[in-house]
């Protein structure tokens, strides 16, 4: 069994301890059936992790190349705000699929742009990508409340363009559809294809890389590019779910991905790590977060959880390593 | 007798890295410590130093049992290790780097840098170190990073000092410093464990050898008790047999001619290499041997001067563009420069060729192994499995990967980095064995080396660089280790007519 497989298998192992966990502690029903495993309440989870799991599978790469991106939050918000304004103030008389397309469109175009801008200023001028994705990160949370005048753009429940929008891509089915489909898309990314193993080479050492003769600034490029366009992507699904664009999206959402991937066993210093890790992560958080809320546990005492399983996590992690 | 190990087994997951070890060490004694790469030399050496735990086994220092946990209690038992990769603090003054940690200065509180300047400069001085104690220890050459190294174990009273590979990075100039620098510790009776595997050093300055082989320590013998024969076999464990140099051949067309080149580290370099001709390049570290390779490979921008390949002028300004144009290069120093560590054989291997076995940017693993295979099968490389993380291998395979690596592009000139540094006699033998099937091949190589001996064993012709530039070049077949010596070192001397 190879190191890679060996630790997948210890993810999921993880994973289902957890879930064995939840059914165990969660709450019935009258008539006796378990609240954590009814379809209605796992589908649910599933939803709740989709924005973050979204996110994650493209922060993972960027923590692959050795990077972090931090604007993520920002991006979201920007998009939601982006495809808010789009649907509510411009009236070009295009039907409604066509205007739906443009808006979503012009949210991920703006996205991957900023998340590009962030790669570009990384690869070329060989700045710190946590000091970049920083200056993003502000600056891209400046634009969007600007955009916007620091206000909410709501999405009605009506009858028009904007509506359909959000009745389109607010169902549980539609946004799990989209984290699966995308997470397989990432999976044969990394896996299979000479960008993957190209992301991971550079993770692992930069200098070979270059030496190797591998496109550094163009691999650097790409992942922050995705990055941005993920986050949009995840920005376009809240806005929907939401019925708003809200500039004041996403708060925190780059340490919760981080986490994920972090937990998913990807090596913060890159090279190591795959894309079901993260899933695993993701699914790890969400389960989590499930089982403290049906017991009505104070989310404060969840937000101190989910930072003792991180630890945990990278305990468990470094210890794997030392043992090598 | 300052220092005695018995019966030393270590494991890691489940591995055998050392059986059984025993070893011992007298004052004022060099002892070397020989073996192949994966023999346990290291790992008997840092469970010395205390950078690794013993799993049985016991220690005695002075005769008294002890126990070494940790690098702290190893250096107040008086006991250094110099690590081949010199752990210094680049960023810290050589006289910062003397005191930190050192268990002989008080920690915390504040420090007066005319103090530090004071408990630095004795030991400075004894290891013949002219720089300030107050100049940073990054801009230092290798050899005297080695010097601050050294003296740094003489700061906490060191009486036992262990050196691992110490001249794997240093020409014979700075070598000569260091064995100077051993005799005198030697007379002021501190016991030197001197892993190497350099036979001509440890018959120079060696008294004892002790010989490993798969964690066990074979033999301890005095040193006029052996012959250099008798410690390889001992060492690979069946005869071994080194060839002899192959006939020199020069008569293929030129592939590469480099004419007037000049980058930030080379002037005015100019030479030519033909096919299936091995050209040795032979300098000092920072001579412009390996900068040959960066200008070759486009890591340095060209200021003047021309390359050409093939008969055509090209202009090479990445990598990528060195690779397309059939050239392949095996950096300096496989570790920083070559392997990503945590990635696969396999995949290190391939990783500059995978464009050939992809389609449409996703890579067919049925092409890409079979691609791998053969090129690792040409090397014989010894691996469990091509899906291990190749920094489970032993340096000479390692080595054989990047080799590998190189091969796979099928290219038509190969740029070797020192391809023998630090490995074992028998993967240095299957190395020669390659360039000499690659030149027979019609490939044009050029090949950097530290060891004058391997240039005059595998080149036809070598190239002596000299502060960036051109010293001579010379047939190899009538040149000796001497002269190319004197050329690398001193003034350059018209050798041959073509300087």
């Amino acid at each position: 069994m190879s190191g890679q497989q060996r630790d997948a298998a210890k993810s999921l192992s993880a994973l289902a301890a957890i879930f064995i966990l939840a059914v165990l502690v969660s709450p019935t029903t009258a008539d006796g059936s378990n609240i954590f495993l009814q379809l209605g309440n796992l589908t649910d989870i599933l939803r709740q992790v989709s924005i973050i799991g979204i996110i994650s599978l493209a922060m993972n790469f960027v923590i692959l190349t050795g990077g972090i991106d931090l604007s993520v939050g920002s991006i979201l918000a920007l998009s939601t705000t982006v495809v808010a304004l789009v649907l509510t103030r411009w009236q070009p008389g295009f039907s409604y699929s066509i205007e739906i397309t443009l808006a979503i469109l012009a949210a991920l175009v703006i996205s991957t742009a900023c998340g590009a801008l962030s790669g570009a200023v990384i690869a070329v001028l060989d700045v710190q990508p946590f000091v970049v994705t920083l200056a993003g990160m502000i600056g891209i949370r400046g634009l969007a409340k600007w955009s916007s005048n620091n206000a909410n753009v709501d999405v009605g429940f009506g009858q028009d363009v904007a509506s359909a929008f959000a009745n389109m891509f607010r169902g549980k089915a539609v946004t799990i559809a989209c984290y699966v489909v995308l997470a397989i898309v990432f999976a044969v990314l990394l896996s299979r294809t000479i960008f993957g193993r190209y992301v991971r080479a550079v993770g692992d050492n930069e200098r070979a890389a270059l030496y190797a003769g591998l496109p550094i600034r163009r691999v650097k490029l790409w992942v922050y590019s995705l990055s941005g366009l993920l986050a949009g992507f995840a920005g376009v699904l809240y806005a929907a779910e939401n019925h708003q664009g809200n500039p004041n999206a996403g708060v925190g959402y780059e340490l919760d991905s981080i986490a994920a991937v972090v937990i998913g066993g990807t090596q913060l210093s890159g090279g190591k790590g795959t894309m079901s890790g993260t899933v695993i992560g993701t699914l790890m958080i969400g389960l989590l977060t499930n089982m403290l809320r049906l017991k009505n546990v104070d989310s404060n005492v969840e937000m101190m959880v989910k930072g003792g399983i991180i630890l945990l996590a990278v305990a468990v992690q470094k210890q794997g390593k030392r043992a090598q | 007798m300052i220092l005695q190990l018995s019966e030393i087994d270590k494991r890691f997951d489940g591995v055998r890295a050392l059986q059984g070890a025993n070893f011992s060490l007298f004052a004022g004694e060099v002892h070397a410590l020989m073996g192949e790469n994966g023999a346990g030399k290291s790992t008997l050496a840092k469970i010395i130093a205390g950078a690794i735990a013993a799993d049985r086994g016991q220690c005695f220092v002075d005769g008294a049992a002890v126990t070494i946990n940790n690098p702290r209690d190893a250096q107040r038992l008086g006991i250094s290790i110099i690590y081949q990769e010199l752990d210094l603090f680049p960023h810290l003054t050589v006289a910062e780097n003397l005191a930190i940690g050192n268990h002989r200065l008080k920690e915390g509180g504040l420090v007066r840098l005319a103090d530090l300047d004071r408990f630095a400069e004795p030991f400075l001085e004894q290891v013949g170190l002219t720089c300030s104690p107050r100049c940073e220890v990054k801009p230092l050459s290798t050899g005297e990073k080695q010097l601050v190294a050294i003296a740094r174990a003489l700061s906490m009273r060191a009486r036992i000092i262990i050196m691992d590979e110490p001249t794997s990075s240093l020409f014979d100039d700075s070598v000569e410093r260091l064995f100077k620098l051993i005799v005198a510790l030697k007379e002021q009776g501190i016991g030197i464990i001197y892993v190497s595997h350099r036979m001509d050093e440890i018959f120079r300055i060696c008294d004892r050898v002790t010989v490993m082989r798969d964690g066990q320590t074979v033999d301890t013998r005095a040193i006029q008790e052996v012959s250099p024969p008798e410690l390889i076999r001992m060492m690979i464990g069946r005869e071994w047999q080194a060839r002899d140099r192959r006939p020199a051949k020069s008569s293929g067309e030129v592939v590469l001619s480099f004419s007037g080149l000049t980058t930030a580290k080379l002037r005015d370099v100019s030479f030519e290499v033909r096919k299936g001709e091995v050209l040795g390049i032979a300098g000092l570290l920072g001579s412009g041997r390996s900068e040959i390779g960066a200008a070759l490979m486009g890591l340095d921008r060209w200021k003047q001067g021309q390359i050409i390949l093939r008969g055509k002028q090209v202009s090479i300004k990445s990598v990528k563009t060195a690779l397309n144009l059939g050239i392949r290069w095996l950096p300096e120093d496989r570790k920083l420069d070559g392997l990503m560590m945590q990635m696969s054989i396999l995949e290190n291997g391939t990783i500059s060729d995978l464009v050939p076995v992809s389609w449409f940017g996703f890579i067919s693993r049925q092409r890409e192994r079979q691609a791998a295979m053969s090129a690792f099968g040409a090397l014989s490389l010894k691996a469990a499995s091509i899906d291990l993380p190749v920094r489970t291998l032993s340096g000479g395979n390692q080595q054989k990967v990047l080799l590998a690596r190189c091969l796979l592009g099928d290219p038509d000139l190969i740029f070797l980095d020192d391809a023998t540094r630090g490995i074992d006699v028998g993967a240095k033998e299957d190395i020669y064995q390659l360039i000499e099937q690659l030149a027979t091949q019609g490939k044009a190589i050029l090949m950097v080396s530290s060891e004058l001996p391997e240039l005059l064993r595998c080149c036809d012709r070598i190239l002596v660089m000299r502060e960036g530039a051109v010293a001579a070049q010379l047939e190899a077949g009538r040149t000796t280790q001497n002269e190319i010596l004197t050329l690398a070192t001193r003034s350059p001397v018209q050798v041959g007519g073509r300087a």
